[in-house]
């Protein structure tokens, strides 16, 4: 019969829909392994400021130990990083519960309340270094008002980092209310309705029921905003440049100067690399600790 | 030979020498091109805008198309340090900072070699003498001419006369007057900022060496930082004194966009910024008819200006440096920098302020009289000298702000900010 001779078996079905998808799945690799296995040959190699390259093995790495710049942008960034997630997350679970309860909130005023991570952070900063200005911003103009002592914001080598990070949070801590928002509606009625037979409070409740059913969804948001915030740069680039002084310097912006307005290729590229090695860490332990507290 | 005779002959000389001048610049062939395009990576900046509002002139007058590729300076570096460092032709002219990055692009065998071209290859219009010298000197690295100005600029003196007036303070001539008026500035109006001048860590340097090099100081001595020099630690002080019991609040945080609007708001009594920010200090016309200009006042060295300007550079890797070298004596040439100069771009052509066209818009307006004559004295007596002498000049820029921040912000003495300095500065000087 005709159709039997014709008749594609399993073996040959799977090699054609291998041989069809082969081109883009190739692709796709290597446009993200090129960067990738590129970056690490750089880290190999150093360039003089003339853009001369010799390889030089692990001194890149080892030079980077020895580096106090290398670790004062470490801990910059790890500051910036843990203080503005803790006022992310804490501010975002808030706003999300604020959205959740509040039924009856116009869909605009919803819309304006998550509105921030739209805006483009080159934006974000330019708004707020305005609004920032010792001399001329409306904050202290506002903390004048209210008789509060004015503020030097991001021109002070103490005061830079919070103010960096309220930033961002102001700017994201919206991005974790929906994703947190998202989570609260997805958690089941029924529980809900057992606690309120149980006579459970609304600090009781939140605390042993919406909190631990939340904790997937917050773990969530945790990584997603790891990965950005250890990669801190637009706000800071617009604002500080990394001052004053150093004082905002964090890894991310310490090796594009390294690698873009100094011209050493080689080194910026270990300290990417070791960024990105961070960054994965991180994400890897915050992956396992969403599978300890799935339900 | 009769007198009359030797008269007549040397008549006919000069005649035939003018006759074939005026042939050749009418002979010069503009359409040599015709059809080619050349790539142009630009800083989007006064100077760039101002030359690219006749983009139109020289497509009509080569028959060439001109691609532009514009960004901010930052950006626009970053992307030819890319292209340069693949060996790319995709970029045949670029902008180029000679006091920046001059030594470090010749270094890198970036920059493509003009001599030739701006002697054999120019129409006689262009006037190849007529450039400021001391711009092509500083653009000459290893005898070899690397780029053609496009302008002059450094950092001036912007002063309210009508607040030096009312506080009864005279217009400063020396660096000490300069915080005698601060002082008196700041007790007679406190709601005005007295002094304002770069303080963001990058920027410092192109302000401050103006600072160091009237006072007497120098960056280097014997192959050495010099910045703890008795001269240099005056600077490092002075400079930083001003910004601190005069400046704005977050001075750290300017730089000339800062300076400027501080200025044109009229929040600021003083300010020390570049002569490329008249346009747009003048915008809106509120400081008009109240600023006076001069250079920056004297130093126990006298008036060492810092002048600088921006070059035009053909790219080593072009693969048309004919067709590019074309579009860079076009936008060099005497025409077009006229035209650019009642733009409010200084012209790096002396002549140029001798023009009639150009003397009638200046004279308009005395505070541009001011800005020429403040630009005169930066072309007579300008130093390019921003930043260490190196091939990581952008680096050393650092180690200098970083000096300068830690002095506003009280975090060192003057002592350890430059010992701290001069340690970074001396590795960096002694790397090839």
């Amino acid at each position: 019969m005709a159709y039997a001779a014709n008749a594609v078996t399993p073996d040959r079905q799977r090699a054609e829909l291998a041989a069809l998808s082969a081109p883009a799945v190739l692709f796709t690799l290597a446009m993200i392994a090129f960067p990738v296995v590129y970056t690490v040959w750089l880290g190999f190699h150093a360039f003089s400021s003339t853009g001369r390259q010799s390889f030089v093995g692990l001194a890149n790495y080892s030079k980077l130990i020895a580096d106090h710049e290398f670790w004062h942008g470490l801990w910059v960034t790890l500051a910036l990083y843990l203080l503005s997630l803790a006022l992310q997350l804490v501010l975002g679970v808030w706003l999300a519960l604020l959205l959740f309860h509040a039924k009856r909130l116009p869909g605009i005023v919803r819309s304006l309340f998550i509105s921030p991570f739209m805006m483009p952070p080159v934006v974000a900063g330019l708004m707020w270094l305005v609004i920032l200005d010792p001399s001329i911003g409306a904050a202290n103009y506002i903390l004048a008002r209210v008789g509060l002592p004015p503020s030097d914001w991001l021109a002070s080598p103490t005061w830079v980092i919070p103010t960096v990070a309220m930033i961002d949070t102001w700017q994201w801590a919206p991005y974790v209310a929906l994703i947190v928002l998202g989570g609260l509606q997805s958690l089941p009625p029924s529980v809900y309705e057992a606690a309120q037979i149980d006579g459970a409070s609304a600090f009781t409740t939140f605390r042993r029921i919406t909190l631990p059913l939340l904790l997937p969804t917050i773990v969530t948001a945790t990584i997603l905003r790891s990965v950005d915030l250890l990669r801190f740069f637009d706000i800071i680039y617009i604002t500080t440049q990394g001052g004053p002084g150093n004082a905002s310097n964090t890894l991310n912006i310490y090796g594009f100067r390294v690698g873009f307005e100094f011209f050493n290729i080689g080194y910026a590229s270990a300290l990417m690399l070791t960024l990105t090695a961070i960054v994965f860490g991180v994400v890897l332990a915050f992956n396992r600790l969403r599978g300890a507290v799935a339900w | 030979m009769s007198n009359n005779a030797l008269a007549t002959r040397v008549a006919i000389t000069v005649v035939a020498l003018g006759a074939i001048t005026t042939a050749n610049a009418a002979d010069f062939d503009w359409k040599k091109f015709q059809g080619k395009t050349v790539s142009f990576l630009a800083n989007n900046n006064p100077v760039s805008q101002a030359l690219l509002t006749y983009k139109a002139d020289f497509e009509k007058l080569t028959g060439m198309t001109l691609k532009v590729d514009g960004y901010q300076e930052q950006q626009m570096r970053q992307r030819l340090v890319t292209v340069m460092n693949a060996h790319s032709d995709e970029i045949d002219v670029f902008m180029t900072l000679p006091s920046r990055e001059g030594e470090q692009f010749a270094a890198a065998g970036w920059y493509g070699d003009l001599s030739a071209m701006s002697k054999n290859e120019a129409s006689t219009d262009y006037n190849f003498a007529g450039l400021s010298q001391a711009l092509l000197k500083a653009g000459t690295f290893g005898g070899k001419l690397t780029s053609m100005p496009m302008n002059i600029e450094g950092p001036i003196l912007y002063y309210r006369t009508d607040i030096f007036k009312k506080c009864g303070v005279d217009p400063p001539a020396t660096i000490k007057d300069v915080e005698a008026a601060a002082q008196k500035i700041k007790a007679c109006d406190s709601t005005i900022t007295p002094f304002v001048s770069r303080g963001l860590k990058p920027a410092v340097a192109y302000t401050f060496s103006n600072m160091l090099h009237n006072i007497g100081g120098s960056y280097m001595a014997n192959g050495k930082s010099n910045l703890c020099s008795p001269k240099g630690k005056e600077a490092l002080d002075t400079y930083s004194r001003l910004l601190r019991d005069y400046g704005p609040p977050g001075v750290v945080n300017y730089s000339f966009n800062q300076i400027s609007a501080l200025y044109r708001t009229g929040r600021a009594a003083m300010s020390f910024e570049s002569s490329n920010e008249l346009r747009t200090v003048m915008e809106g016309g509120e400081r008009l008819k109240d600023t006076g200009l001069a250079p920056f006042p004297a130093g126990e060295a006298g008036q060492v200006p810092t002048a600088i300007g921006w070059g035009m550079a053909v790219s080593a890797y072009s693969k048309q440096p004919d067709a590019a070298w074309y579009f860079v004596q076009w936008a060099t040439s005497p025409d077009i920098q006229k035209r650019m100069a009642v733009q409010g771009i200084a012209p790096p052509r002396p002549a140029v302020a001798n023009d009639p066209e150009y003397r009638k818009w200046i004279d308009e307006q005395p505070v541009r009289q001011q800005w020429q004559a403040a630009l005169d004295v930066l072309a007579t007596k300008g130093s390019s000298e921003v930043g260490y002498p190196i091939v990581a000049n952008p680096e050393s820029r650092d180690f200098i702000g970083q000096a300068v921040q830690d002095l506003i912000l009280k975090q060192k003495t003057v002592d350890q900010a430059c010992a701290d300095a001069d340690k970074g500065l001396d590795a960096l000087i002694a790397q090839k």
